[in-house]
């Protein structure tokens, strides 16, 4: 049993891990909170007065690139959505031995393409989007991130799905529901939570997205800020500022579904699948 | 990383409940209802099952998931290179598989995504499984600190990544504080012996809360009676722990041991961001090598033979993977 001075030592030390994490933040929003001038003076500096110039020069030359982010990402993850919630309803219905054996393949299938490293799914891809006609086009990209994200949303909401008593839709049926009809009236009211979970991981996952957006996308077409970020933090630059204002703003849209429900992203990961 | 710990799996009875299908009755096709006409093949299948709400999902993934993988392979036994990425591909058989293993780089990048591997292990394992008893009970600090990994386990690698390029710039806050402290600097990321060890740090730093959650999750299972009846035995908490619950985890862990090395060999993001590779080729390791070559050099056939073959080693661990998930399904 846990006795209290245990339990004493353990607040410590959870609090220290916590500190191992929370201090790194901190110091990537202090820095983006300084100005070029601070950060070339004295980069590690912790009396400085923060100021917002650094995130309006990043913003003012990144507006394009926020532009494109907010393009791809919201693309790909209405387009997801719409594949893997009819695709989750059919993977949780056990309807016949054949169709079990349906589902059990496509689940093995599934698990393994999430497996696959994008770095290696990068290179085929170059080439299939290249003789397609997509490569250096937003659309190519956005078949990319669709294909990259859609086996995981699956997976993330076919628990969802199961959850739903397979009562309920016998009941739909014996009053004459079609299939559709069942899944439209029934399923997909039921499914909010799974929904908006799953909006919220793959909106982040693609907003963070850039092995495929530095590749795919056409030389001097404005990258995404994931893209800028990489971009920049992979050559040598002292701008420490407002490559730490980059770095805020690419995980934007995590930070505010964290703000805005941090229980529902818990749960909804915990119950689903884990990233 | 993904794990699916989804509870439903098999259940026939239920299943055969719910499904009006005139499975056991009818030999040969299913018989249709009388009071529906008699449709085609696939629409009769239509009628019995959900296919079309999987076929959308499905043929995309073919076409750009599934198709993709074929043509890694097709390149990886032809011979592409610059001029060729669209157009004929000579086939090769498998040159490209005996140069690669006759090519020391290969050798030594499979060793460096071993060393990855290594540290990711211990520090899921030890670390993990230290963190997890810790905070599995539960109070305030531990709820904010359960959500704070949360956060940075959702957080992009790419800016998890240049977070700790900064961190650990030679110039960064980190030497900083240590010249402070009167002691030498360390070139975590430019010295060609530390880098690899420092890149795998920064990827345990951002896989670690990811192995907390799974791991309290296991914990948080375990039933209490278990636990108080060994504190009666007089066990002290370390030893419960370690003796007790730590193998009736093990499923658990058997699934995190193989996502954990999975990781290793699909981790790219943070070498991508801090290093490059380098310096030199000391953080090169396979996906890093396989990118290099495929976009750096434009060889694309000698990048995908790389990547098939890293591929080849996920693969000998994802039979265990999807066997043990389903497993875990089965038995919940």
């Amino acid at each position: 049993m846990i006795t209290h001075r245990t339990r004493r030592w353990f607040r410590f030390i959870a609090a220290l891990l916590g500190l191992v994490y929370l201090v790194p933040m901190i110091w990537v929003v202090l820095t983006s909170l300084k100005t070029k001038q601070e950060v070339l003076k004295d980069p590690n500096g912790l009396v400085f007065t923060p100021t917002l110039d650094t995130y309006a020069e990043v913003v003012g030359d990144g507006i394009g690139a926020i532009l494109t982010s907010l393009q791809i990402a919201v693309a790909v993850t209405g387009v997801v959505l719409l594949l893997a919630v009819p695709a989750a309803f059919a993977l949780a219905r056990r309807i016949s031995r054949r169709w079990g054996i349906v589902i059990a393949v496509v689940l093995a299938a599934l698990l393994v393409l999430q497996m696959v490293p994008q770095p290696m799914t990068v290179i085929p891809l170059y080439s299939v989007l290249a003789s397609w006609g997509l490569l250096g086009s937003l659309g190519g990209l956005i078949l990319a991130d669709i294909a990259l994200l859609l086996p995981f949303a699956i997976m993330l909401l076919r628990p969802f799905v199961l959850a739903i008593p397979p009562s309920v839709y016998e009941a739909a049926e014996l009053d004459g529901a079609g299939r559709w009809q069942t899944f439209r009236r029934i399923a997909v009211p039921m499914l909010g939570n799974g929904i908006v979970t799953v909006l919220a991981i793959v909106f982040i996952s693609v907003w963070g997205e850039f092995v495929y957006a530095i590749n795919f996308l056409p030389q001097g077409v404005v990258l995404p800020v994931s893209g800028l970020l990489a971009q920049q933090s992979s050559v040598y630059s002292t701008e420490w500022n407002s490559l730490m204002a980059l770095a805020v703003i690419t995980s934007l849209p995590l930070l505010l579904v964290f703000l805005i429900s941090q229980k529902r992203l818990i749960s909804g990961l915990a119950l689903g699948a884990v990233k | 990383m993904s794990l699916a710990l989804t509870d439903d799996e098999a259940r026939p009875v239920e299943a055969r409940s719910a499904s009006a299908a005139p499975r056991s009755a009818g030999s040969g096709p299913d018989r249709p209802r009388a009071d529906r006409p008699r449709p085609g093949a696939l629409r009769r299948v239509a009628a019995r099952t959900p296919i079309w709400f999987l076929v959308p999902a499905a043929g995309l993934l073919g076409g750009l998931a599934i198709y993709p993988l074929i043509v890694l392979v097709r390149m990886s036994l032809s011979d592409v290179g610059p001029t060729n990425i669209i157009g004929e591909w000579p086939a090769v058989g498998v040159d490209n598989f005996v140069a690669a293993f006759g090519d020391a780089e290969l050798w030594a990048a499979i060793w460096r995504t071993l060393v990855v591997a290594a540290v990711l292990l211990v520090s899921n394992f030890v670390l993990g499984f230290a963190a997890a008893s810790v905070l599995s009970a539960g109070g305030r600090v531990t709820e904010a600190v359960l959500a704070l990994l949360v956060f940075v386990w959702a957080l992009p690698p790419i800016v998890s990544g240049s977070t700790w390029k900064f961190l650990l710039d030679d110039s960064g806050p980190i030497n900083t504080a240590i010249a402070a402290l009167g002691l030498p600097t360390v070139s975590w990321l430019s010295s060609p012996d530390l880098a690899l060890y420092s890149v795998a740090a920064i990827i345990a730093w951002a896989a670690l809360p990811f192995s907390i959650l799974v791991i309290r999750g296991g914990l948080l299972a375990v039933s209490p009676e278990l636990i108080e009846a060994a504190a009666l035995d007089g066990a002290g908490f370390w030893r419960t722990q370690v003796r007790i619950v730590l193998p009736l985890i093990r499923p658990t862990l058997g699934i995190l041991a193989i996502l954990t090395v999975l990781y290793a060999f699909k981790s790219f993001d943070f070498f991508y961001v801090t290093t490059q590779g380098g310096p030199g080729t000391t953080t090169t390791t396979l996906p890093v090598l396989s990118y290099q070559l495929a976009f750096n050099d434009f060889q694309m056939s000698e990048g995908a033979t790389v990547a098939l073959i890293a591929m080849l080693a996920v693969a000998i661990f994802a039979v265990p993977y999807v066997r043990a998930v389903r497993r875990e399904e089965a038995g919940s």
